[in-house]
């Protein structure tokens, strides 16, 4: 661990910013506690009802043109006001994946997605389905070319970019109008599969369906390209993925 | 949260309704209790409550901008914020009217206690000040195609915690990396601003070309790296760096592996 320190102290580039950061201005301006930032800037703590209600009178009378019916709302006392954010989206999802040369088999995973405008989306996906068999094992029973054995399972995941791009309302009935969006996709992952790791570009489409201001409904249809070699020569696999999925907000 | 436990009861009506089970009953019950005003909740009393203080505020059917407007709350009405998604705000009114109301007009509305009401708004400023950041990268790892995925917490508006998650698949060998790092961000206040990194964590490889028979795995490392990010729109940024990355090895030489990427990130 020592010779790792002196190492570390060494090697140039490494010396040049641990020297260069001690040095800098940001440090000096730390605030504490740090932990605090970013929360809505509200008033932590409210006057009486007697003393709100005068200064709303004296900052009607200063600001806003004279009102000739003052509202009757009742002001309420509040100790600490922080708004509920819910940008965060995770829930399962089942559906088929299409692995090429190996069939199309069920498939299941778990997504999460932060919603950073009404319009785009960051999400993450885990998925994981079994490999069924090549033409060739089907034909040759008992076969296994590709010494997969029980390898036959395939992990991947993605990191996509989403954009809502026919957002709108769908309508059940005279009394229930729900929230939803035609969304696309495109993204960078991995795929895992007879001990080998693929870099993969996915993108695809979906809709998505709130019946309540927490729960969505999801369809997927995506493309997962990767390249594979499991058959000697390298070459550029389409794999397409159609799921269901159900998540919550929160 | 609060709002799942308050949607539990619509969601399963909405849920009946979708799978056509007696459409009509169902409809019947689920209609919005906003509508009636039952007995005020826990929840609600902790609710923040707004003034407007514009001539008028817009609620839309959506948390968008395309959404219609169905309801307008007066100059001088309250409302209760329920939660935010994106930059809109699900609010109910004193006539327990329920909208999505858009955080940019919110801006001139006014607290309890008559002092004025602020909000993060996901722009330039916010781009200097803010509590978190998430991205994702695409870049080349000593040859190999390297995927990453990071998030940030600052310290103040120079210094950020960052935690990163990495994978590197190449023709050679391929492995992840998790490592935690300092990042200072030298001129937040600049549109295109550079910044300075360094950090360590683990170094793991899965599989190597060049020594199949690899023992040990897990390695440490450490990392020194420069880049910039650059503001786009809203919450985005686009963010470049290089890195140059120290594998402590169990074997006789530490490798010296450099590392370039970009990639979108936003902050929150």
């Amino acid at each position: 661990m020592e010779s790792r320190s002196r190492v570390l102290l060494l090697t140039r580039p490494l010396a040049v910013a641990a020297v260069a950061l001690v040095g800098l201005s940001g440090c000096a301006t730390l605030k504490w506690p740090w932990w605090g930032r970013g929360e809505a800037a509200t008033s932590e703590t409210a006057p009486t009802a007697v003393q709100s209600a005068e200064q709303a009178e004296a900052s009607a009378a200063t600001q806003a043109p004279p009102r000739v019916i003052e509202p009757e709302v009742e002001r309420r006392t509040i100790k600490r006001t922080r708004i509920d954010t819910e940008n965060f989206e995770l829930g399962p999802w089942y559906g088929v994946l299409s692995v090429e040369d190996f069939g199309t088999n069920p498939a299941y995973g778990i997504k999460a997605a932060y919603h950073i405008t009404e319009d785009f989306f960051f999400e993450g996906n885990i998925g994981r389905t079994t490999l069924g068999k090549t033409s060739f094992e089907l034909l040759n029973p008992g076969s296994d070319p590709l010494n997969l054995g029980d390898e036959r399972r395939l992990t991947y995941y993605s990191l996509s970019f989403g954009y809502n791009f026919l957002p709108g309302e769908v309508f059940i009935g005279r009394n229930l109008a729900m929230n939803s969006a035609f969304y696309l996709l495109g993204g960078i992952g991995s795929v895992k599969f007879a001990n080998d790791n693929k870099f993969s570009v996915n993108f695809g489409a979906g809709y998505r369906v709130l019946p309540t201001d927490w729960l969505t409904l999801h369809i997927d249809v995506q493309d997962r390209l990767f390249e594979s070699d499991i058959f000697g020569t390298n070459k550029l696999t389409n794999n397409l993925e159609a799921r269901i999925g159900v998540t919550a907000f929160f | 949260m609060r709002a799942i436990v308050e949607g539990l009861g619509r969601a399963a009506g909405a849920l009946a309704a979708m799978c056509c089970i007696a459409g009509p009953l169902v409809a019947a019950a689920s209609e919005s209790p906003a509508e009636s005003p039952a007995a005020v909740s826990e929840a609600e009393l902790t609710r923040l409550q707004l003034f407007v203080a514009a001539p008028y505020l817009d609620l839309h059917t959506g948390p968008g901008r395309g959404y219609p407007v169905t309801q307008v709350v007066a100059r001088g009405e309250s409302l209760d914020v329920i939660f935010r998604r994106t930059d809109y705000l699900k609010v109910r009114t004193a006539r327990g009217v329920e909208g999505w109301a858009a955080a940019r007009d919110l801006r001139d509305s006014l607290l309890a206690d008559g002092s004025k009401f602020t909000l993060d708004l996901g722009d330039r400023s916010g781009y200097q000040t803010h509590g978190w950041e998430l991205g994702a990268f695409a870049g080349d790892f000593d040859g190999a195609n390297l995927v990453s995925f990071y998030g940030a917490r600052s310290v103040n508006d120079n210094l950020k915690i960052e935690l990163s998650a990495s994978q590197y698949l190449g023709e050679q060998r391929s492995g992840y990396m998790l490592e935690a790092g300092i990042t200072h961000v030298l001129a937040p206040e600049w549109r295109l601003s550079p910044f300075v990194t360094f950090g360590g964590g683990l170094f793991r490889v899965d599989r190597d070309a060049q020594r199949p028979n690899l023992v040990d795995r897990a390695d440490q490392s450490a990392y020194a790296g420069i880049g910039a990010r650059f503001y786009l729109t809203r919450r985005f940024f686009l963010r470049g760096e290089f890195k140059e990355r120290i594998v402590f090895t169990s074997r006789n030489d530490n490798e010296e592996l450099k590392e370039w990427k970009v990639g979108l990130a936003f902050f929150f």
